[in-house]
């Protein structure tokens, strides 16, 4: 159980130390879009867009929860919606656009 | 329910769906407002392939068997790399770590991922994970047992936590009957692991690339 004080005194990044599962020596080979997602990450840090220390900000301020059910790069990917979408660069009706047309271009297979 | 089972999902989906579709548009977005140039993405994704353990074998080997090398790694890291021509692509900076027969060194990153990658490429799944962040801080002693290393009792063990500005890598000892290896046979024996410090190197095994 998991008491109110636990959430003021660390975010959830912060596992250091913390009770965890047992640990398993798990490798993981990358999907395409979670390699793309790295590079991205790399090249976003090269134009100071968004820095490393930004994106764990970012991911942590995805929230307990939402981190708990997403994987390693569902997080950064969606750090990166909402660090775009605060520096102004994105707006999040911008991208819904942009997910449909591209979601129907994928159907379509071209 | 509020269980907190933060790990059951820590491993990448397959499946293309939501996130290839997510991807896919955050990159076509930024190149049409010209933040990104076209092929960008592709570009760094092969410096990324680039890199791999080996990288940080080589920079091992040469500080095993050149004693001033050795020294200059251990004073300024990412310098010492660059001279071997191990460019950083990020802006970061490296700190060796150097195993003796009274210290054996560990690196962690307790907040996420910070990883010395532009030598030994992207960090393995476990690394990312919960359990091993969560313990090497705590009881590395029975976190290396899990991967087999059994560290004395006399032997101090040191965790380093990583940043986003500061990596690690651990130069670990050089195992004994080495003498008349060559840099390259020596660079075989140095594993990816070793190099994070859950592991020793040992002469009887090749590093079958990891």
């Amino acid at each position: 159980m998991i008491g109110l004080e636990d959430f003021m005194h660390r975010l959830p990044n912060d596992v250091g130390g913390q009770p965890s599962p047992e640990f398993a020596r798990v490798e993981h080979e990358l999907a395409p879009w979670e390699r793309r997602c790295h590079a991205l990450a790399d090249v976003l840090d090269y134009h100071k867009l968004i820095s490393t220390e930004e994106k764990r900000r970012g991911v942590e301020g995805l929230g307990a929860e939402v981190i708990g059910r997403l994987s390693y790069y569902e997080r950064w990917a969606a750090a990166f919606a909402v660090l775009l979408f605060q520096k102004g660069v994105l707006t999040p009706t911008g991208l819904a656009e942009k997910m449909k047309e591209v979601e129907a271009r994928l159907a379509a297979g071209t | 329910m509020h269980d907190h089972d933060h790990d059951h999902k820590e491993i990448g989906a397959a499946a293309p769906g939501y996130f290839d579709i997510l991807q896919a548009s955050l990159e076509e977005m930024l190149i049409e407002r010209k933040i990104l140039q076209p092929g960008e993405i592709e570009r760094q994704l092969d410096v990324l392939a680039s890199r791999t353990p080996a990288l940080g074998a080589k920079v091992v080997a040469r500080a095993w068997t050149d004693p001033a090398f050795r020294v200059r790694l251990l004073v300024d890291g990412r310098r010492a790399c660059e001279e071997l021509g191990v460019t950083f692509y990020d802006d970061t900076g490296l700190i060796v770590l150097e195993n003796t027969p009274t210290v054996h060194n560990l690196v962690v990153c307790t907040l996420c991922s910070c990883y010395p990658r532009p030598l030994l490429g992207l960090p393995p799944e476990w690394y990312k994970l919960k359990p091993y962040r969560a313990r090497a801080v705590i009881e590395p002693r029975a976190l290396l047992a899990e991967f087999g290393t059994i560290i004395p009792d006399d032997v101090e063990i040191r965790v380093a936590d990583s940043t986003s500005a500061l990596r690690f890598l651990v130069l670990p000892l050089r195992p004994e009957g080495t003498d008349d290896y060559t840099q390259e046979q020596l660079a075989d024996l140095v594993t990816r692991d070793a190099m994070i410090g859950v592991v020793t190197v040992n002469a009887n095994e090749r590093s079958a690339a990891k």
